[in-house]
């Protein structure tokens, strides 16, 4: 088929700058940058802060002096469930005894617990543990944080069960 | 170089009354509305308190209804995304429906730090702490807001399309992290409740209600959202069109 070279009458095709749509240049999406820096910083704290606060070893009260990293005068968390009748306040001073797997520990907190910190509840306690003169350990806490567990029931049951949620909850520690 | 932007697939229809509404959308979004005032009436009022959280148990039938919207939000972006790759489906339908799920999933997973941040304060004693649900979570929500600046830093819209759809393949794998971080680390926050069958009763139906009147107005939000995307890619080519009608009448 044999092409024309010449254009068509009443159409110009000199070479013209490119068609500015509002697609590529509508605005400058300086804003876009910067959304994105602040993202990439946001993203490194918090990979950051995770990763420092990973540094303390995760210890149910059992594994402490037995488990690798849960070691006396070592920053560490320990777990475990607030032992009835064991809470004591005097002035900003909060103690308490914890227990898992049937091992105890006392805890000194220096502040009041807050929270729904209460007896027979399991708790995440951030400190280190102490060795006194005697060879008794207790644990000397910087901040409790509770940890409730996944089930949810009804207030307005009965009596019966809260008491029976209250003894399950603390036979934890037998 | 082709720098002019190719036809794309056309809009819902417009008119200046009801710009982005459909008889469909406006039943969605009345069903939506009911679905709130269920959740209302049933989260504040018919349902009882927690033996342990007392009225604060409450906090969780907006709490788990948005994580996992912004999860299905996610994940439609991610699928969209995946769709407007592949050659054979290749329509910016699916990206402009990627990116309206990934403003609403934000939207969403903002509700999720929010009500959380709230819900770690009366339970546990602090507002927030670095466990590893809390910070995959908050690292999902920045990723997200990355892929919304990645959408607006210019080009045409395919090339928008390319490289946002990367991103969210990217990104949704971030999704089974967040949800399984409460299994892999040993965190603060709880294990499933739902899944494990550890709420019953009114409480269960509560957050069923959530659930399901989020859903319809994500769905809602979502498919006025890729209209309004729509018009703005119409707007785009337009300035296109006027600009290649106004050459021809200079000749």
């Amino acid at each position: 088929m044999e092409v024309s070279e010449e254009p068509a009458p009443g159409i110009d095709l000199t070479p013209r700058a490119a068609v500015p749509t509002a697609a590529r240049g509508k605005k400058k999406p300086w804003f876009a940058y910067a959304v994105l820096v602040l993202v990439l910083a946001a993203g490194g704290v918090f990979v950051f802060n995770f990763l420092t606060n990973a540094i303390d070893y995760y210890c149910n009260v059992d594994e402490i002096g037995t488990k690798d990293g849960c070691d006396v005068d070592r920053n560490i968390r320990i777990q475990g469930v607030v032992d009835k009748d064991s809470v004591s306040q005097e002035g900003s001073v909060t103690s308490f005894v914890i227990t898992f797997n049937g091992a105890s520990m006392p805890v000194i907190l220096g502040s009041k617990p807050t929270g729904l910190f209460q007896e027979c509840i399991p708790v995440v306690v951030t400190g280190k543990v102490i060795e006194d003169d005697n060879g008794d350990r207790f644990f000397e806490g910087d901040e409790v944080l509770v940890k409730h567990s996944e089930e949810y029931d009804a207030e307005n049951k009965d009596r019966v069960a809260t008491a029976n949620g209250e003894a399950e909850a603390c036979s934890q520690k037998d | 170089m082709n720098t002019m932007t190719p036809p794309t697939s056309t809009p819902a229809p417009a008119s200046p009354k009801h710009p982005t509404s459909t008889r469909f959308t406006r039943a969605l979004g009345v069903a939506s509305l009911v679905g709130i005032g269920w959740l209302v009436a049933f989260g504040l009022f018919l349902s009882p308190n927690d033996r342990v959280h007392k009225t604060g148990v409450r906090i969780l039938y907006i709490h788990v209804p948005s994580a996992w919207l912004a999860y299905l939000a996610f994940g439609v972006t991610g699928i969209a995304s995946g769709l407007y790759l592949w050659k054979r489906t290749r329509s910016l339908m699916w990206d402009r429906l990627a990116g309206a799920s990934a403003e609403v999933g934000v939207l969403f997973m903002g509700i999720t730090l929010v009500s959380g941040s709230l819900w770690g304060r009366i339970s546990w004693g602090t507002y927030w702490t670095w466990d590893a649900r809390l910070t995959t979570t908050a690292f999902l929500f920045v990723t997200y807001i990355g892929y919304l600046a990645v959408r607006d830093l210019g080009g045409t819209h395919q090339q928008r399309a390319r490289r946002s759809a990367v991103m969210a393949l990217l990104a949704v794998l971030e999704v089974p992290l967040v949800h399984y971080s409460v299994k892999w680390w040993r965190p603060l926050h709880q294990n499933e409740t739902v899944e494990e069958g550890k709420l019953s009763g009114l409480m269960l139906f509560s957050l069923f209600v959530g659930i399901i009147s989020f859903t319809l107005l994500y769905v809602w939000l979502v498919m006025h959202r890729q209209r309004v995307l729509a018009l703005n890619d119409q707007v785009d080519d337009r300035g296109l069109d006027v600009a290649l009608a106004a050459r021809r009448e200079e000749s």
